[in-house]
Order: C-alpha cells, then structure tokens, then sequence
C-alpha cells in the first residue's frame, strides 16, 4: 500500500507545476463553457427569441438537424471559450514548439467567432425580414410584389455577409462599392415614388394639429369648392353635389385654403 | 347511426344552393368540382370562387352571419325568394361544423347586409358604433338607463345640418371609435345631450349636436321618441345612417334613408 503512495508522490513530483497550472486552467475553461453555454440559452430563450424565429428557414433547417439556431448559439458560444482556455492552458504549460502557430490562432479566434454569430444572426433576422414583409403584402394580391420579400432576405444576408468577411480580414472593398450602389438605387428609387406621399404627410401633420378647416366647414382648396368630410394624414376628401374630390394635402398647403363664410 | 345519417341527407336534400362560410380551399374545391352550386361567404375570395359575397365583420352570432350571407347573395340575384339553401359554417372556433337549412324568404331580409355594405361609412365603423350603442343598452350609464344617438358618415353634410348645443369635447381632437378608452369616453359623454357626429373612417367629429333636418314625411313606427324622429330625419336628408340607444326601451335601432332598417335587444346580443 505505501509502497504505491510513494509511487504516486514520485510521479507527483516529478511532473512540473506548470503543467498541474494548465490542467487546472483547461478544466476551469471547461466548467465556464459548460455555464456560459447554459446560460447563453437561458438568456435567449428568456428574451423570447425562439418565437420570434419561429418558421425561418434557418431555424427549419436547424430542427431537421435536430438541433436549435438557440442551442448552435449557445454551442458556439462554449466552443469559443473551451478553445481560449485550450490556447491558455498551451501557453501556460509552455509548449514551445509552433509557438508561431497558436498565437496566430489566438488572434484569430475571437474574429472567427463574432464572424460565425453575425453570419448566423444575419441570416435569422434576414429570414425574419422576409416572412415579416411577405405577411404585410398577403393583403395585396400582386405577384410582381412576390420579389420584395426575398430581396429584403438577400439584402440583410448580404449586409451581415459584408461584416462577417471583414472580420476575417477578407478583402470587401468591392463587395462594399456593389453595397453602396445598391443602397443609393434604392434611397434614389424609395425618394422619387414617395416625395408626394412624404410632402403630403407632413402638410397633414400641421392640418391635423392646427385644424384651419375642420369636417363640416365649406372651403374651397386647389380650385375645388365643397364642404369638407375628411381629413387624414394624407389627403382631404372635399365634397360637392354628387362629387367627391379627394385632394393630396400637399397641394392643399401649397395652393393655401379658402374658407368660405356666409 | 344510421338515422342520424338519414336526418342529415333529409335536411340537404333538394336544396338549391349551397352557401359556404369561410371555406378552406380544399374544402371548396371538392364542392365545385361536384359541380353543385356553391356560394362563398368569407371576408376575402381566398379560394377564387366565381360566386363571392363579401363578409366585412366576421359576426360572431351565426344567426346574424346566414342572414347576411343570404341577403348578400339575394342582393347579388345569387338565390332568390322560395329557394331552400344550405349553408356550412362553423359555430365553434375552427373548420366547418355545422349544416343550416333555410327558406330564402322576405322575413330573412332584416337590412343587416344593406346596412354594413351599403352604407357610405367604413362597415368596421358601423359595427364599433354597434358595439357601443349595444355595451351602453346593456349596462346603462352607472346602472341607469340611458338613450344616445349616434349619426354615421356624410358627417360633412350633419354638420351643415345640426347646430352645436354647447362647446364641442372632441374639438381639436383625433380619436376615433373602436378604441377601448374612446369607447368608455363615448358611453361618459352618454349623458350629454344631443347627438354624436362620427365621420365615415370612425372620427369622432362632435357631441353635442342638435340636428335639425327637415322632418315632414318621415315615417317611423308610433311610439318612438324625439330622438328616433331626428335621427330617422337626419338620413333621408343626408347619406349617413343613425345608429340609436332607446332610453325608454333599451333597444338599438338603425336608420338607413328616413327608415327603420335594423332592431336589435342588446340583452339578446
């Protein structure tokens, strides 16, 4: 019996501390990924993310792998941390050969992991996106309209794409140059249609605050004389025998108001 | 079970047409492909069905929802008066669960169809009016009965037509009906008097109105009141429709063109 204890003590002995330190340090690493990784999931699950990616093709495909977009998170969020302490533990028990190798790794890792989240992130919130918009149009039934969803999806994909390569060190300057064309397309497109629909809403805001006509009043607005029946954000419905003008508020504003007293 | 499945083809045997509530589209499509005569009530034409009566309230009392499914099929000549109809609907949440025989006849037409989709206001808006007019019959104000009258759409025209008796509380302000706190305002300004001007998107235009339209020749049954007979006026003079709150009798009255067109006991709703 003691002569095996007296065994163990040389064998004790014998191996360095530095490396009892990196066993120590390994094990803690493990401990905290075990937590961080339940933790991450308690969070996300408690901030209600699963519902709100509900049915997104991410989340689909991960179920078929049995698995969650939560729980890859949670994973992914251990795994970093298991292979830091892992990198530690090396350093500690000071391995010297490759040492160029790892301290490469190290710096890299912590790129790869944000990459591998805004990837994954990307992707859910531009799935999200896509059913959100598909839902909004449902009313409308116009095919041509079928497209906007799916290009919601690949712009926001696109986006996170972007962040995820820089943060490899990845090249991105062109794919930045296709970004900014498309998004000043878009900027152009969205103010041309929109300029009366914008110019409208905020004549509308000082009518709806101010109210120089209310229902009821005979006014005569944009060369259309008649009693007034609605006003909204928009436009001012003006009615006379028979007729009904529906008039943008913008013009309203810019060709001023009569009112019309007896 | 065999009597049960005899009761069943007994009440849909011969009948002229079948009037689905709210189909699924594979429910529907193993009915026209029958090639029976179906018509479809639903608040949108999901399944593209060539017959379509529009449902713009979703109507919770099934009574309620055949009647205006069929007089929205007799307004569009889809069945006519003597034909025997059967319609499908669902009484609980969920598909179809329920078989309804009925004879089309006038005694269905209660003006509920004309009411919500004829009427220039928004239907959404007619039924929040409903729904205030009903809640307010029901509980009174502070537990005592009180009338109201509520005049709906063409609100331009009401104006021009009615006289403010004091100053206006919703002057200057953006609510509209439906709302729950607009709602619980409505049934405070209860007690004022006059009447309430609601615009056809459900704005609240004024309380306090005294209408005054001209009210020769308008023909409403013996017995109702001053507020009856100014509300009946105010729609045959203008396009709206009065939605009004007997104090006396507790029911609710709709008025459509100077005419009684609906009467509902808000006990029984």
């Amino acid at each position: 019996m003691s002569a095996v204890q007296t065994a163990l003590s040389e064998f004790a002995s014998t191996v360095p501390d530095r490396i009892w330190l990196a066993l120590f340090v390994l094990l803690v690493g493990l401990v905290l990924a075990y937590l961080v990784g339940v933790v991450n999931r308690r969070l996300l699950r408690r901030a209600g993310v699963p519902e709100v990616i509900e049915g997104t093709a991410f989340e689909r495909t991960a179920r078929e792998f049995d698995t969650s977009t939560v729980r890859i998170l949670a994973q992914l969020s251990s795994y970093f941390i298991v292979a830091v302490a892992v990198i530690v533990a090396l350093t500690v028990a000071d391995v010297n050969y490759l040492e160029q190798f790892w301290s490469g790794v190290a710096a890299f890792l912590p790129r790869l992991f944000v990459a591998a989240v805004v990837l994954i992130v990307g992707v859910v919130v531009g799935d999200k996106a896509e059913l959100l918009v598909a839902e909004r149009l449902r009313g409308i039934k116009l095919p041509e309209l079928g497209v906007l969803p799916t290009l919601v999806n690949y712009s926001v994909v696109y986006v996170a794409a972007l962040i995820a390569l820089g943060q490899v060190g990845v090249q991105t300057l062109a794919l930045i140059v296709l970004l900014a064309a498309y998004a000043f397309a878009v900027v152009l497109f969205a103010a041309l249609a929109t300029k009366d629909l914008v110019a409208s809403a905020a004549a509308g805001v000082f009518l709806l605050l101010r109210q120089p006509y209310g229902i009821g009043d005979e006014v005569r607005v944009a060369g259309e004389r008649g009693v007034v029946q609605e006003v909204d954000l928009f436009v001012t419905h003006i009615e006379t025998d028979g007729e009904e003008h529906v008039l943008p508020n913008h013009a309203v504003f810019r060709e001023g108001i009569v009112l019309i007293r007896e | 079970m065999a009597s049960l499945t005899d009761h069943l083809s007994d009440l849909v045997a011969d009948v002229d047409a079948a009037l689905l509530f709210s189909p699924t589209s594979s429910f529907y499509e193993r009915f026209a492909n029958d090639g029976s005569e179906v018509v479809v009530v639903a608040p949108d034409n999901d399944v593209d069905a060539e017959t379509f009566v529009e449902l713009p309230l979703p109507f919770d009392n099934v009574k309620d929802r055949i009647r205006f499914g069929i007089e929205g099929a007799m307004d569009a000549d889809l069945v006519s008066e003597g034909d025997e109809v059967a319609c499908v609907t669902s009484v609980f949440e969920g598909g179809s669960d329920a078989i309804v025989r009925v004879t089309v006849d006038e005694s269905v037409h209660t003006g509920i169809f004309d009411l919500f989709a004829n009427s220039r206001a928004e239907p959404s808006v007619i039924r929040d009016v409903f729904e205030v007019a009903i809640e307010l019959g029901q509980k009174g104000q502070k537990g005592k009965p009180v009338g109201a009258l509520f005049v709906v759409g063409d609100a331009g025209k009401v104006m021009n037509k009615s006289r403010p008796l004091s100053y206006n509380p919703f002057e200057k302000s953006h609510v509209h009906v439906g709302d729950p706190i607009v709602n619980v305002m409505l049934k405070e300004f209860s007690r004022l008097d006059g009447a309430f001007v609601v615009s056809d998107s459900g704005k609240i235009v004024s309380a306090y109105r005294y209408l005054e339209p001209a009210a020769e020749g308008v023909d409403i049954p013996k017995g109702l009141g001053a507020r009856h007979m100014s509300g009946a006026a105010i729609t045959r003079d203008t396009n709206s429709t009065a939605i009004v709150l007997s104090e006396s009798d507790g029911l609710v009255r709709a008025f459509k063109a100077g005419e009684l067109v609906l009467e509902i006991d808000p006990e029984e709703y």
